[in-house]
C-alpha cells in the first residue's frame, strides 16, 4: 500500500471550552492536489497549522510522508513548504533578503539560495520591486513573496492557507499553472481557499470541513454522486458545480433563510 | 438605535439625526461612549489569563512609581515657585518653565517603547467627524506619563505661585493652563510627525543615520570641549576665580539667550506671570497671546498630520517614497542587468559571515532590521549620551582626573548596557508574522536565539568598547585592577542578561513596531522584570566592588566576577537547552501575539 503523503487520525484542538476541529481523519495521496474547504469558522486554518506544526494538537496524530509529524520533526519540516495564515513575512526586509534569508532557514546554500530567489522573483514579476521592503508591498504582492518563500526549498509537500486571497487574475493564473506543474512532477499540495472554482479546476479530491468535523471527503466525482443521490430524480442528472455541492453540504439552509432576513436593507 | 426588524425611511431619518452635531453630537457622545466601553472591555478581558494579571499588577506598580515621582516633582516645582516668587526672583522662573517643557517632549521619546498606547487609526473605519478624531487623539494623549507629571508639576507650581501670591490665582491658572496646552499639543504633533517620516524608508534611514551620527558627535565633541577645563585640583580661591571668569565669559551669551527664549513658550508662561506680580496687566495679557499663538500653531501642525490620516494616507505608500521607487525602477530599465548587479551588491556585504548558515542568516536579517528599526536603535544609542552626562557628573565632582570617582568606568558601562534591555529581553519583538518562519523551517529555536544572542553580545561589546573609550577619554585611564574587574563584570552580566532575556523573550514578548516611535504597544510586564533582573544584577556587581573596595583589594573583583561567569554562561547554555520546548509549548501564544497588528 503506498504511503500517505499526509495523514492525519482523530486530529482534535479545543481551546477552551471551544473545540475548533475534531476527530479529523483524512488521507492525502502523494501527488494529489488536495482542497481542504469550510464556511469560516469551520476550522481549516486550525487544521493547517497543526498539519504544519503551528499548533499543537489537542489529540491525534500528523504523519507526513509516513513519519511522525511534529514540532521537533526538524527534516521532515525541509520536505514541506507552507503559505501560513499570516503568511509569515518580515516587513523590514526586501523581497530580495527575505527569500535569501528563508532560504538559508531551510538549509540552501548561498549560492543555490541566490538563484532561486531570482528565478521565483522574475517568475512572480516582482523582480522591479525587489527592493522595496516587504511591508511596503501590496497584498497580492505579498501573497505572492508568501508562495515564493513556500517553495524556495523545493518541498514535496506544499500547504497552501488562502492562497490566491487578494492576488489579480494573471498572477492567479500564473500561480496555477506554477502548482499543476508542481502537481506533474510529484508534489502534493493541500490547499484551503473559498475560491470554489479554482478548487474545482484544480483539485482531484476535495474535503469539506464544518464546525470542526469533516463532513465530505473523497474526489470530486464522488462528493458529486454523494449528493445528487440525495436529490430528486429529475435533478440528479444534473452535473453539479462544486459551489452547489458544497452548499448542499453546509449551508444551502442557512443561505436560503438568510436571505429573508435584513430585509430594511436596500 | 435602529433595530434590524423594521427599519425604513423613519428610522433612515433617525440615523441622520444621529448623524447631525459636532464633535459633541448624539453620534459623536455614542462614540465616545462607546470608545470607552471599548477600552473597558479590553482592560477586563486582559484580566481573563495570567499574563494579562501580571500586567496589570506590573502596570499598577509602574503607575505607583509614576505617581510617586510626579508627586515628588509637582511639590519640588511648587516650592521652588513659592520661594522664587516669595523672594521677589521671580526673573528665574524661566529656568523652571524651561526644564518642565524640556521633560514634557522628551519624556515621551524616552518611554515610547514601555508605555501601551491605543492606535486611534482604527477609528477611521467608523463615520468619525474629524473633530472628534483630533479630539480622541488628544484625549488618549492626556494618560500618557509626560502629560500626567507634567501636569502635576503644573499644579505644583500653581499651588507654590497661589501660596505666594493668592491675588493672582485667575492669572495664574490661564497661564498654567495654556502653557499645558501648549506642551499637549506640541508632544502629539511632534510624535504624529515623527511616526509620517518613520513611514518612509528613506527619511526613516536618514533620520537613523542622523541619530547615530549625533550620539557619536555628542561623545566625541564633549572631551575635545571638557577635558581642558578641569586639569587639576582647585583650591576654593581658585573655584570663584573660575566661577568669576565663566560669568564674564557667558553673561553676554546667557542675555542673549534670554532675549530669544523670552519668545518661546516656557518663556512666556514665566513672562506673563513676571508680568502679573509687576502689575502689567496687559503686557501679560500680550505674553500669553503669543503663547496661544504658539499653541494654536501647534494645533495646526498636529491638525495637518491628523487630517492627513483622517483621510486615508496610507503611510507605507508616501509620495515620496512612490517617485524614489520609480525613479529607481526608470535607472533600473535604462540599464540592462542593473537590476540583478545591483540586488547582488545590496546583499554582498551581509555575506561575507560564513559558518552555520541559520545563524549567520538569522544574524544577517537582524542587522538588516535594526538599521531599520529606530526605536531600537534609539535604545541603544540613547544609554551613551547618559554615559557622557554622567562621565560629566564625575568630571565636574572630581574636579582632577587624579581624584575622580575610580569606578566611573563601570557605572558608565552599566548605563551602555541598559540600552539593551529591550534588545536583550524582547528578542523577538520585531519579528511579526515572520516569527512563524521560525516554527516551519526545520531551524532548531535554539539556533534562532543563539544567532540573535551571538549578534546582540557582539552589538553590545562594540557599544561597551566605544563608551569605554570615550568614558578613559574624558575621565582618564581607569586603575588596572578596575578595568580588569568591569570586563569580569562585563562578562559575567552579559550571559545573565542573555539567559533572561532569552526566557522573557518567549514568555512575555510583545510587538515592536520598527516604524514607529510612538504608538507602541509595550509590555510593562516585560519592561519592570527586566530593570528588576538587572537590578539584580548590579546588585551583585554593587557587593563584589564594595567587598573588594573594603578589603582594599580591587584585584580580587576581576577573579570573583570570573567565577560568577562561568556560572552565568552555564546558566545560559541550559536556557539555550530549553528554547525550543519553552517555544514549541508557547508558540500559539507567541505568534498571537507577535503578529498582532494593533
Amino acid at each position: 500500500m503506498e504511503t500517505a503523503a499526509i495523514q492525519t487520525r482523530g486530529l482534535t484542538r479545543r481551546f477552551g471550552a471551544l473545540t475548533a476541529v475534531e476527530d479529523v481523519t483524512l488521507s492525502v495521496a502523494p501527488g494529489q492536489f488536495f482542497g481542504f474547504l469550510g464556511p469560516n469558522g469551520a476550522g481549516k486554518s486550525t487544521t493547517i497549522k497543526m498539519l504544519t506544526g503551528l499548533l499543537e494538537p489537542t489529540a491525534g496524530t500528523v504523519e507526513i510522508l509516513g513519519q511522525p509529524f511534529g514540532a521537533g520533526a526538524l527534516d521532515l519540516k525541509r520536505q514541506i513548504g507552507v503559505v501560513p495564515e499570516g503568511m509569515a513575512l518580515m516587513g523590514r526586509l526586501t523581497a530580495t533578503e527575505y527569500l535569501h534569508f528563508v532560504g538559508r532557514m531551510y538549509g540552501l546554500d548561498r549560492q543555490t539560495t541566490n538563484l532561486r530567489t531570482q528565478e521565483l522573483l522574475d517568475f512572480m514579476q516582482l523582480a522591479n520591486e525587489s527592493r522595496k521592503l516587504v511591508t511596503d508591498f501590496s497584498h497580492g504582492m505579498q501573497k505572492k513573496l508568501a508562495l515564493a518563500a513556500a517553495v524556495i526549498h523545493g518541498p514535496k509537500v506544499l500547504f497552501l492557507d488562502e492562497p490566491f486571497e487578494g492576488v489579480d487574475a494573471i498572477a492567479a493564473g500564473m500561480l496555477k499553472n506554477m502548482l499543476t506543474g508542481m502537481i506533474n512532477r510529484g508534489a502534493t499540495i493541500f490547499l484551503t481557499t473559498h475560491v470554489l472554482e479554482i478548487v474545482e479546476r484544480l483539485c482531484s479530491h476535495v474535503a469539506i470541513i464544518s464546525k470542526g468535523r469533516l463532513v465530505a471527503n473523497g474526489s470530486l466525482e464522488e462528493l458529486r454522486a454523494g449528493v445528487a443521490s440525495t436529490l430528486p430524480g429529475a435533478e440528479q442528472e444534473q452535473r453539479l458545480t462544486l459551489e452547489e455541492i458544497f452548499l448542499s453540504i453546509v449551508g444551502a439552509g442557512e443561505v436560503q433563510e438568510s436571505a429573508q432576513e435584513l430585509t430594511w436593507l436596500t | 438605535m435602529a433595530d434590524l426588524g423594521g427599519a425604513g425611511l423613519s428610522e433612515a431619518g433617525g440615523a441622520a439625526a444621529m448623524h447631525a452635531g459636532g464633535t459633541l453630537g448624539p453620534l459623536a457622545r455614542a462614540q465616545y461612549g462607546a470608545l470607552a466601553r471599548l477600552r473597558w472591555r479590553m482592560f477586563s478581558n486582559g484580566m481573563r489569563s495570567n499574563k494579562g494579571m501580571l500586567e496589570l499588577g506590573a502596570r499598577t506598580f509602574s503607575y505607583l512609581v509614576y505617581a510617586m515621582i510626579g508627586l515628588g516633582l509637582g511639590a519640588g516645582s511648587g516650592i521652588t515657585t513659592y520661594f522664587l516668587v516669595a523672594g521677589g526672583h521671580w526673573n528665574f522662573l524661566p529656568v523652571l518653565f524651561w526644564v518642565l517643557a524640556f521633560l514634557w517632549q522628551v519624556i515621551p521619546v524616552m518611554l515610547a517603547s514601555f508605555q501601551e498606547q491605543f492606535d486611534l487609526g482604527i477609528l477611521l473605519r467608523f463615520p468619525v467627524r474629524f473633530g472628534s478624531y483630533v479630539l480622541l487623539y488628544l484625549v488618549f494623549g492626556l494618560l500618557d506619563i509626560s502629560t500626567v507629571l507634567g501636569g502635576l508639576c503644573c499644579v505644583g507650581i500653581w499651588f507654590g505661585f497661589a501660596a505666594a501670591r493668592p491675588g493672582l490665582l485667575l492669572w495664574t491658572t490661564l497661564a498654567l493652563g495654556m502653557f499645558a496646552a501648549f506642551n499637549i499639543l506640541m508632544v502629539r504633533a511632534i510624535f504624529v510627525w515623527i511616526d509620517r517620516w518613520l513611514a518612509q524608508r528613506r527619511t526613516r534611514e536618514i533620520l537613523g543615520a542622523i541619530f547615530m551620527v549625533a550620539v557619536l558627535s555628542l561623545q566625541l565633541l564633549n572631551p575635545a570641549l571638557y577635558q581642558t577645563r578641569h586639569s587639576g585640583k582647585n583650591s576654593p580661591r581658585q573655584q570663584v576665580e573660575q566661577f568669576n571668569a565663566a560669568k564674564t565669559r557667558y553673561t553676554p551669551w546667557l542675555k542673549k539667550a534670554n532675549g530669544v527664549q523670552k519668545w518661546l513658550p516656557p518663556g512666556l508662561a514665566a513672562l506673563a506671570l513676571g508680568e502679573a506680580i509687576e502689575n502689567q496687566p496687559l503686557k501679560g495679557l500680550g505674553s500669553l497671546g503669543v503663547m496661544g499663538l504658539y499653541a494654536l500653531v501647534a494645533g495646526g501642525v498636529l491638525a495637518t498630520r491628523l487630517k492627513a490620516e483622517y483621510r486615508g494616507e496610507n503611510l507605507g505608500s508616501a509620495p515620496a517614497r512612490e517617485k524614489a521607487i520609480l525613479n529607481r525602477a526608470k535607472a533600473v530599465a535604462s540599464f540592462p542587468g542593473a537590476a540583478s548587479a545591483g540586488r547582488d551588491a545590496g546583499w554582498a556585504p551581509g555575506g561575507k559571515l560564513s559558518g552555520s548558515g541559520a545563524i549567520a542568516a538569522v544574524m544577517e536579517k537582524d542587522v538588516r532590521s535594526l538599521m531599520r528599526t529606530l526605536p531600537l536603535l534609539y535604545a541603544i544609542g540613547a544609554p551613551l549620551v547618559l554615559v557622557l552626562v554622567f562621565s560629566g557628573i564625575f568630571i565636574r565632582n572630581g574636579g582632577a582626573q587624579a581624584s575622580m570617582f575610580p569606578l566611573a568606568l563601570p557605572v558608565c558601562m552599566v548605563y551602555a548596557q541598559l540600552g539593551f534591555t529591550q534588545v536583550f529581553y524582547n528578542n523577538l519583538g520585531t519579528e511579526g508574522a515572520g516569527i512563524q518562519v521560525y516554527f516551519l523551517s526545520p531551524t532548531p529555536f535554539r539556533t534562532v536565539l543563539l544567532a540573535k544572542n551571538l549578534l546582540h553580545s557582539m552589538l553590545f561589546a562594540a557599544v561597551a568598547l566605544l563608551a569605554g573609550v570615550l568614558t578613559t577619554l574624558r575621565l582618564g585611564v581607569a586603575d588596572n585592577a578596575v578595568i580588569a574587574a568591569t570586563a569580569a563584570w562585563l562578562l559575567f552580566s552579559l550571559p545573565c542578561n542573555l539567559a533572561a532575556g532569552d526566557l522573557f523573550s518567549l514568555k512575555m514578548p510583545y510587538r515592536v513596531n520598527p516604524g514607529r516611535l510612538a504608538r507602541q504597544r509595550g509590555s510593562q510586564a516585560n519592561a519592570l522584570l527586566s530593570l528588576l533582573v538587572q537590578l539584580c544584577i548590579l546588585v551583585v556587581g554593587a557587593a563584589v566592588f564594595s567587598l573588594a573596595w573594603f578589603l582594599d583589594r580591587m584585584w580580587l573583583a576581576a577573579p570573583i566576577f570570573l567565577v560568577l561567569a562561568v556560572g552565568a554562561v552555564f546558566a545560559w547554555r541550559r536556557v539555550l537547552d530549553r528554547v525550543d520546548a519553552i517555544a514549541y509549548g508557547r508558540r500559539d501564544d507567541l505568534m498571537q501575539t507577535l503578529m498582532k497588528q494593533s
